[in-house]
């Protein structure tokens, strides 16, 4: 058994961008490769669009922040977004035109998507994903996986008896070393998305546990917490948290009004924090979520 | 060693030649009263015989590297050998004072904590201190890392090695005011060419690795410190027979305090925690269960109180249960600054 030499890595751990320069600064270059990185928000709050436009992301090669690799996009919550996919495919393929060199070329080619229905289907692909990218032949390799949600395959199928409890903390673990394993063996980014339930105080106190940088999390108003509790909050090396707040308005002026008047459109403001991170300090961003994506707002 | 060339009396060394006492170690493994009756001298004699011997390989051994088989060793001897053997700061002086002066070698030290806490970023700190020079009060040894999780960036080191040099340097200008800033010779590059990192993936690879530490390292003799970040992850999942796991880390568990009172070392196990169910409500406990608790000779565990983070000694034989507060900077732990009362004690 041989030590690995710290030196002979590079020194900084490969990071995937997220496609906005913002939300690339708070998180010191992007999503980091040989780790896992857990995104938790209400529904409705972005997750999902992050996840894509890191799929497409994944894509762009090395010198521009990407890991010119293909994605692997585990979807547990129905219908997956294919239109919204197609949408930004279409931006991303318009402002990256010199990666594709022809113009047919369809940056979706590289974003495989997977439905995953049960925690017991999920361990059944983990073995033919290592297949997968072993016999990637002339396509991209894969770089990156997404689950999305981790919480959805365990929602319906277990009580709430601690032997239950018990044998879905061990499946967590399961599920975590595994990715973690594939994630260090390929040099993979893994995003996991995680959903958020209201915080009900119970007597014992323990629901409302503080972990991580911020005291409490809060999304649309109320008082949330991730789902899956302290047991999944072991399995992952980052979290983040996206939410959102109803009251901020943001001014659009319209530019293809002709009597010049100003637009105001309602536009959901959202908080990107980062709740722990073994080498990012607490901070947080703000974006909005476009056609083109995500978009990062100057504070 | 052999006898002869102890400063004693041409008559009594014959004496205890001819007895058969030829070497040091045969010496100081028997007991006055039987040296006395074997070599034919007064229990005095023997007496200073014995405490000539032991200040002799005392002097020869290195770093208190003495090896077991030299008898039993009395408390004063070890109460004097416990008080010079270093400890590693966690660049805290808060968390140092309660911890007795830092982390203690030949000890096993279990830290655990809340997902966020700090647990990492100790034990990136411990790794990166323990190569302090001596001349700076520190071990100048090495460290060896056990990464389970996959939470050790290399990035993060860079940084906290960084800050470690140069608060060194910063030191020697501070203290030798006509010297130059640097000189101090060691880089950060060295800081993390002195890591021993390994990558865990399983508990089989966790199990043969802990079972190749004692030839790593005697191979490697300048290791001061075995970080394990975290012991746990990777039997919390699938051991249908508890009793089996039980057994297993135990032996782990062993393991590791032998390497540490072998080698003089400190082990540091980072752990997870959990919510027990007990007495009919669910409470936060150090993963791994009860049997585990018992394997380790401290143990330190890291909450959340308000917006501070602080660091509580569950257990330990010798210090007293305080707590006191931390802070996670770019340059890694550092005091907290609030100017509240710091350090609590129970």
């Amino acid at each position: 058994m041989k030590p690995e030499t710290l030196l002979r890595r590079p020194q900084t751990n490969r990071k995937l961008t997220t496609g906005c320069k913002i939300l690339d600064g708070c998180l010191r270059g992007g999503i980091p490769c040989d780790s896992l990185t857990e995104i938790v928000a209400e529904s409705g709050c972005g997750k999902t669009q992050l996840c894509l436009q890191l799929s497409l992301s994944a894509q762009l090669p090395i010198s521009l922040g990407g890991l010119n690799g293909s994605s692997l996009y585990l979807h547990s919550e129905f219908p997956f977004p294919f239109r919204r996919l197609h949408q930004l495919s279409r931006s991303f393929h318009q402002s990256n035109p010199s990666i594709y060199a022809n113009h047919s070329d369809n940056p979706c080619d590289h974003v495989f998507v997977q439905n995953v229905h049960s925690v017991d289907h999920l361990f059944d692909i983990m073995p033919r994903i290592d297949g997968f990218i072993k016999n990637s032949g002339n396509r991209l390799p894969l770089k990156l996986i997404v689950l999305d949600s981790v919480a959805a395959l365990f929602r319906s199928e277990f009580d709430n008896t601690p032997s239950d409890l018990r044998k879905r903390s061990s499946l967590f673990f399961k599920i975590s070393g595994k990715l973690k394993q594939l994630a260090n063996k390929f040099g993979l980014a893994v995003v996991i998305t995680n959903q958020v339930t209201d915080l009900v105080e119970t007597s014992d106190g323990l629901s409302g546990l503080r972990i991580g940088n911020l005291r409490y999390l809060c999304s649309s108003g109320r008082r949330v917490v991730p789902a899956l509790g302290l047991a999944w909050a072991n399995c992952v090396n980052s979290r983040f948290f996206i939410s959102r707040s109803d009251e901020t308005i943001c001014k659009e002026r319209s530019e293809n009004d002709e009597s010049g008047s100003i637009y105001v459109s309602r536009r959901a403001q959202r908080r990107f924090d980062i709740v722990f991170s073994p080498y990012l300090p607490a901070s947080s961003c703000e974006f909005m979520i476009t056609r083109e994506g995500i978009c990062g707002v100057q504070a | 060693m052999e006898a002869w060339r102890l400063a004693l009396s041409s008559s009594i060394r014959g004496k205890l030649i001819s007895a058969g006492y030829t070497s040091l170690s045969s010496i100081s493994s028997v007991s006055s009263s039987d040296l006395a009756r074997d070599a034919n001298i007064t229990e005095d004699e023997a007496f200073e015989i014995l405490k000539l011997a032991n200040q002799s390989s005392g002097s020869n051994s290195c770093n208190g590297n003495r090896s077991l088989i030299n008898g039993a060793k009395n408390a004063w001897d070890m109460l004097h050998e416990e008080e010079s053997l270093p400890r590693i700061t966690t660049s805290c002086s808060d968390l140092d004072n309660i911890l007795g002066g830092g982390i203690s070698c030949r000890d096993v030290t279990e830290i655990g904590g809340v997902p966020g806490i700090g647990k990492t970023q100790i034990g990136i700190q411990l790794s990166v201190n323990v190569q302090i020079p001596r001349e700076f009060g520190g071990l100048g040894g090495k460290a060896i890392y056990i990464d389970t999780e996959g939470s050790f960036m290399v990035e993060r080191a860079l940084q906290i090695a960084e800050a470690c040099v140069e608060d060194m340097e910063e030191y020697t200008g501070y203290m030798h005011k006509h010297f130059k800033a640097n000189q101090v010779q060691m880089k950060p590059k060295d800081i993390l060419e002195n890591i021993f990192y390994f990558r865990v993936c399983s508990y089989t690879e966790q199990i043969a690795l802990v079972n190749h530490l004692d030839k790593f390292i005697s191979e490697n003799k300048d290791v001061k410190v075995v970080i394990v970040d975290s012991i746990t992850f990777h039997f919390r999942q699938d051991f249908d027979d508890l009793v089996q796991r039980t057994r297993v880390l135990s032996e782990m568990a062993l393991k590791f305090m032998k390497l540490a009172k072998k080698f003089s070392l400190a082990v540091v196990l980072l752990n997870q925690v959990t919510t027990k169910y007990t007495e009919g409500s669910f409470q936060l406990a150090l993963a791994l269960g009860d049997s585990w608790s018992h394997s380790c000779t401290n143990r330190v565990i890291l909450y959340w109180n308000g917006d501070e983070r602080y660091a509580y000694i569950d257990k330990s034989p010798s210090l007293p249960s305080a707590s006191a507060s931390y802070t996670v900077t770019s340059r890694g732990l550092r005091n907290s600054s609030s100017s509240s009362k710091r350090v609590k004690m129970m």
